[in-house]
């Protein structure tokens, strides 16, 4: 080969050299740079998932409303005195979403009940007849116990029941933790576990259940009427603020009528005087 | 004959001169393509951000898909990926990659909705927010799919045209 050849091909040689030196730059820096994207939104993820899952639930810890068992088995949470609407809550203890909206909105109620901007009633029942086990059984024990429970510690037993609220499908509810959480509450009495172990209180379930179903038209669960409207799930029982400016927006309304004789009103912290308006 | 021939000729011709242009704009393309994209992706996660979020945990959970642990992390994640996908699209960074990633996301969307429909629920997407149990006849399943392969094919184009005007990418020597 002539020299001015050789030098010919060493010089394309080169030229190819640094030619596939700067595809193999192009190469990494496409790498690096798409990498670097995903590892972004992977950390905005993982990190925002960490803060939430961080975050307190949030445990109510002011007073609680005197509480009374009425003759149908509803539980009324009331300040004596109070003239306010009427909240009347329908729910399946099973149900995912009660869970929810008892998380959502389940302090704003007793605070306002408490402060007597409110009456409430509770009103669970079997929503879950006509679904398979477990459901149907965990639904049921639940309902019952809730029944047997005494009025005055009635809204605590109620957050304890939905605090240990099985996963959809799986077996729950059963009545020794049922008589255990009412034993951490200190109304652990023979007549309880007796109620609780011989399902004593099912004829108040269907009875309670087909007052929801048949005369209040309740087709699923969360259904809570404010002096008799539905309030709609997603704008207002899962959105605490606006249920609390709903209810507050709401003129008083009378509470029915019967009421079997109130148990000691049951507080978690001393409310202090109460001022006269 | 020759007239159909003509025709058949002048058909061609107008697709090759359509695809001409179009890749003649192709960089502009894309940049609308990533603005729209961006702003779709944006709104709905932020639309699912700022719900309360016990409403967040129904939406994904009424799909009856997950099992209850993944709810919430899937819940609360969600929002904030459409969010952050959405931001690097904008900004053409890592375009191709963020494409893919979107690009699979609606493929997830749309078997998940076809998952509902199959089984009989009646549930509202969530897609922009809401969501939960609706009424039988108030599923809108079949307008749902439709829009997500819509922004999939928008996703698409990312994944095959990625290079734009004013991207980061571009910026960085890609």
């Amino acid at each position: 080969m002539s020299k001015a050849a050789r030098q010919r091909s060493a010089r394309e040689r080169l030229a190819e050299e640094r030619k596939r030196q700067a595809q193999k730059q192009q190469r990494v820096r496409r790498l690096t740079i798409s990498l670097s994207g995903l590892v972004i939104v992977a950390l905005a993820v993982v990190i925002t998932v960490y803060f939430v899952n961080k975050k307190d639930p949030n445990v109510y810890t002011g007073a609680f409303a005197p509480t009374s068992r009425q003759a149908d088995g509803a539980i009324l949470a009331s300040k004596p005195g109070a003239k306010a609407p009427k909240l009347e809550v329908f729910e399946d203890f099973q149900c995912p979403i009660c869970h929810e909206f008892e998380n959502a909105s389940g302090s704003t109620i007793k605070r306002l009940a408490a402060a007597g901007k409110v009456n409430v009633l509770y009103y669970p029942f079997w929503l879950f007849k006509q679904q398979s086990e477990p459901i149907k059984g965990n639904s049921e024990r639940a309902a019952n116990a809730a029944l047997c429970a005494p009025a005055d510690k009635w809204i605590q037993y109620h957050d304890a029941i939905y605090k240990h609220q099985p996963a959809e499908g799986s077996k729950g509810f059963s009545n020794k933790d049922l008589i255990g959480w009412g034993k951490d509450l200190g109304f652990d009495t023979p007549q309880f576990e007796q109620c609780v172990n011989g399902n004593q209180k099912q004829s108040q379930v269907d009875a309670m259940t087909n007052f929801a179903e048949n005369t209040r038209k309740v087709t699923g669960t969360p259904t809570v009427f404010l002096n008799g409207q539905s309030l709609d799930l997603s704008s207002t029982l899962l959105n605490a603020k606006n249920l609390e400016k709903t209810i507050l927006a709401a003129p008083p309304a009378a509470v029915s009528p019967s009421t079997s004789p109130s148990t000691a009103p049951s507080t978690s912290a001393s409310p202090s005087a109460t001022a006269k308006k | 004959m020759a007239g159909e021939m003509a025709a058949a000729g002048g058909g061609d011709n107008f697709l090759r001169t359509f695809t001409r242009a179009i890749m003649r704009q192709q960089e502009w393309i894309t940049l609308g393509v990533r603005v729209l994209l961006a702003v779709i992706m944006g709104t709905a996660g932020y639309a699912k951000f700022s719900e309360a979020e016990g409403l967040q945990k129904v939406a994904v959970s009424s799909y009856r898909i997950l099992p209850q642990g993944m709810v919430s992390p899937v819940a609360f994640g969600l929002p904030v990926l459409e969010m952050a996908l959405a931001a690097l699209i904008l900004f053409g960074f890592a375009t191709r990659a963020m494409a893919i990633c979107v690009g699979l996301l609606f493929v997830v969307f749309i078997a998940g909705i076809i998952s509902v429909w199959a089984r009989g629920l009646s549930i509202d997407c969530g897609c922009f927010g809401g969501g939960g149990l609706v009424g039988k006849g108030q599923t809108h399943y079949l307008r749902e799919i439709f829009r997500d392969l819509g922004f999939l094919v928008l996703a698409a184009w990312l994944m095959v045209f990625p290079r734009g005007k004013f991207a980061l990418d571009r910026l960085l020597g890609l």
